[in-house]
């Protein structure tokens, strides 16, 4: 086990070697001279300049910038903010590194506890009515964009209601629509999903068999039937907390929440480089994250994966 | 027993959030674009901490709503007998939120500290340079700096190289001498060492900047019980928040201007003030020829329809500017005539300098940056209608134009200057005057240099206002500045605050505001 997982993580290295050289060239091939952005209107004092160029370290020739920088990473200070002028970008980053991933698995448990119920009920009721009005909703929460929602759902419940606070962070009542609307098309996604699994192995023998020897129907969803969609579910579950964390990006915009996915936009906005691929590589890591824990979660739920680790 | 779990879990949720208190006490709540880049005086350099920080720390003197400079942390100076500076009378009674009384040796400390070798000054740091002395202390060749020296207590002589009359109006922040024994080199992040209105709670990353009134503020103490300044980057969920009641103030952000100004809601509760950046069209004489003559740069000004771009281009949320030193600033030349629209005399200057209908111009390139984008475009069409002037639009990226204007490189381009310091030399000085970097035209007049020169050693204000008045007048006059709109800042006051406003400097100082 321990073996395997410090393969995995080896396999990262590359991953990220890759997306650090690729930001790196990417952001240094730009136009443009941060030291007189920073300067701003007092872009003639040579003076400034100079100083702040080499404490950028932006007067040293390309190659060892980057190993400045790679040294920078390995400090965990991530380099120097051009926006918050003379701050490591660490410190930008520290109070909303963990934001992002919150509210994505928030979102992640409000949409599992609501998909799968509703996947495994309109599974049970295939094709009456309930089924036909679950998969109209499931649509819906499919196709309508979240910035739409979330538009719509601030205007009713935050501006006209006056029940739940427009934006903001800190408290319980501003993580509620944001959490919501990033769980909306999850959940339906989900939701879809568990549907079409369960109808799969509800049409299998052993499910018959189990009916036959007398099982009540709850024994027989949920310890037969809906035991073998877990590792389906598992998998997609992965994927849309990575799909989750990146529509952070447009819900923390929105619901003006201070984590990295709107430090991303701002610091783009902002050419605030070394923010920007800060942050990147922090999604990278926690994308891989993320697939490592699926992996892990396969050993816990399918034998069939662990015996086969061993070879 | 699964589902029973998860309904109580959700109803644990909803009560909890439902429990929350939703309003607070008198606490002013305004929004502002980002994070302060920085907390502290020294190196303040930006925006957003310059609006924060003038609730928390004062100069010598503050400019009023109006646009005067009246005394704060300073009772009165004079000029020092043994040659150019000052000597000035500090105000007595004034305490620092850390309780210490403020004196002699902040102002002294203050300043050593902007300029210390290796620190990192910032703003502040390049107004102290005719300090006598301020160059061998930042060099690291000299202890201390020569030039200040402490008289008593409350009373400080600061010595020029070469007299500065504006000394004592630039922004600089006297700090507490105390504060870093006290809190140590980090103490920023837990206090603040200022003696404004205000003094710092907590600093929330990405979400808020609480500010609490300071009781023993001598200006007297706030009415409200503090100011948190939002951190709110989208324009439109300032709005929504301003809706909902979750802001008291909003500084609508250009890209969301036009919406409120159509928005007859918000009609009552609009403010609408000129910006204090002087926004002008340089001509390059060096290097384009046919700008050497004033016939053209008078047919450039007089093809350019100023109204309609007010009223098109910036759907009102702009205002014309007649001179080079915008309204409300001390030392405004009052009356100014507003710059004309007239296609026809453009036509008949640009014949008379030899070019009916453009014929004979060589081709010019109009360039700026991509946020001017519709503003290029607008002057390459009226000047080829108007003038028949063969200019093309060319959009640089921001650092690269910036650069090459300071060179004197470009040609012809739109631009402003935002205000540094509230006085008209803001302008005057750092723009037009012919050795000034920032003079990027390059427009050179030895009779206007002259001028600058004695307004800048004339301390009393309304002689030195006479000398701007004639100065600007052969600015103008020559069409070395030629004035374009500038434009609005824009903000929603709700109508149960009282006492604070935008001014064309930011806003108001917040030291009065009333919540009812």
């Amino acid at each position: 086990m321990l073996a395997f997982i410090l393969r995995r993580i080896a396999s990262l290295i590359p991953v990220l070697a890759v997306a650090l050289l690729v930001t790196f060239a990417a952001i240094h091939a730009l136009p443009g001279d941060p030291v007189q952005v920073m300067l701003s209107d007092h872009s003639a004092d040579k003076e400034m300049a100079a100083r702040l160029r080499a404490e950028y370290g932006l007067d040293r020739p390309l190659p060892a910038q980057f190993v400045a920088y790679l040294g920078e990473i390995a400090s965990g200070r991530f380099g120097l903010s051009f926006r918050y002028v003379h701050q490591p970008v660490a410190d930008v980053l520290r109070d909303g590194l963990a934001i992002s991933p919150l509210l994505a698995v928030a979102a992640l448990a409000m949409a599992l506890l609501i998909g799968i119920p509703a996947g495994v009920y309109a599974a049970i009721r295939r094709n009456r009515w309930q089924d036909t009005l679950l998969i109209l909703l499931l649509v819906a929460g499919l196709s309508i964009p979240n910035f739409a929602v979330a538009t719509f759902l601030v205007y009713a419940l935050s501006v006209k209601l006056a029940a739940l606070p427009v934006a903001g962070w800190g408290t319980w009542r501003q993580a509620i629509l944001p959490v919501l609307v990033l769980a909306i098309p999850a959940g339906a996604y989900l939701a879809r999903l568990t549907r079409t699994f369960m109808l799969e192995v509800l049409g299998q023998d052993f499910i018959r068999t189990a009916r036959a020897k007398g099982l009540g129907p709850r024994l027989v969803i949920w310890r037969h039937a809906f035991r073998n969609t877990l590792l389906p579910l598992a998998t997609s579950a992965g994927v849309i907390f990575g799909g989750l964390l990146s529509h952070t990006v447009v819900v923390e915009t929105i619901f003006n929440i201070p984590g990295l996915g709107r430090l991303a936009i701002d610091s783009i906005f902002a050419r605030d480089y070394p923010v920007a691929m800060a942050v990147v590589l922090l999604f990278v890591l926690f994308y891989a994250g993320i697939n490592l824990l699926v992996d892990l979660f396969y050993l816990v739920i399918d034998p069939r994966v662990r015996e086969g680790m061993g070879a | 027993m699964k589902f029973a779990t998860i309904r109580m879990l959700a109803g644990a949720m909803l009560m909890l959030a439902l429990a929350m208190p939703i309003a607070n006490a008198k606490i002013f709540r305004v929004n502002v674009v980002g994070d302060p880049a920085q907390m502290d005086p020294i190196t303040l350099s930006e925006i957003v901490a310059g609006r924060i920080l003038r609730n928390v720390y004062e100069g010598f003197t503050a400019t009023t709503e109006d646009g005067r400079n009246a005394p704060a942390l300073a009772l009165s100076w004079e000029p020092l007998a043994t040659g150019p500076g000052f000597r000035f009378h500090l105000r007595p009674g004034v305490k620092f939120h850390s309780g210490r009384p403020f004196g002699a040796k902040d102002v002294k400390y203050t300043m050593e500290e902007l300029l210390r070798p290796g620190a990192k000054g910032g703003l502040g740091a390049s107004h102290l340079g005719s300090i006598t002395g301020a160059k061998a202390f930042k060099d690291g060749a000299a202890p201390t700096i020569e030039g200040i020296k402490i008289v008593d207590d409350l009373t400080i002589d600061i010595a020029f190289t070469k007299q500065d009359v504006l000394f004592p109006i630039y922004p600089i922040f006297f700090m507490d001498s105390g504060i870093v024994a006290e809190l140590g080199a980090d103490w920023m992040a837990k206090a603040s060492a200022g003696t404004g209105p205000y003094k710092f709670r907590q600093w929330r990353r990405g979400v808020s900047v609480d500010l609490d009134a300071n009781p023993t503020y001598w200006g007297g103490a706030p009415k409200i019980e503090g100011v948190s300044f939002l951190i709110v980057p989208n324009g439109d969920t300032a709005l929504s928040q301003y809706d909902a009641g979750e802001l008291d103030f909003v500084d609508v952000y250009a890209g969301s201007i036009r919406r409120v100004l159509r928005d007859d809601r918000y009609a009552k509760d609009l403010i609408r003030v000129p910006r204090a950046q002087a926004v002008y069209m340089g001509m390059n004489q060096n290097l384009y020829a046919p700008f050497k003559d004033i016939k053209v740069r008078e047919a450039v000004s007089l093809s350019i329809d100023r109204q309609a771009m007010i009223r098109g281009l910036y759907g009102n949320a702009a205002f014309m500017l007649n001179g080079a030193v915008t309204p409300g600033m001390p030392g405004e030349t009052i009356g100014l005539p507003a710059p004309k629209f007239d296609p026809a005399r453009a036509k008949a200057l640009l014949a008379e300098a030899g070019f009916p209908d453009g014929k004979g111009l060589p081709p010019i390139d109009i360039a700026s940056t991509e946020a001017s984008k519709d503003e290029l475009t607008y002057y390459a069409d009226q000047l080829k209608r108007v003038l028949g002037m063969p200019v093309s639009v060319k959009v640089v990226e921001r650092a690269t134009f910036i650069r090459g204007m300071n060179a004197g490189e470009v040609a012809f381009f739109p631009w402003g200057w935002t205000m540094d310091y509230p006085d008209a030399a803001t302008y005057l000085q750092d723009m037009w005057y012919s050795t000034s970097p920032y003079n990027r035209p390059r427009w050179k007049n030895i009779e206007y240099d002259a001028l600058i020169d004695a307004a800048l050693i004339t301390a009393d204000d309304s002689k030195r206002f006479a000398l701007y008045h004639k100065a600007e007048k052969i600015l103008v006059d020559d069409f070395g500045m030629v004035p374009l709109p500038i434009t609005a800042s824009v903000g929603l006051r709700k109508p149960n605050v009282r006492n604070v406003t935008l001014t064309p400097f930011g806003f108001s100082t917040f030291d009065r505001i009333e919540i009812d």
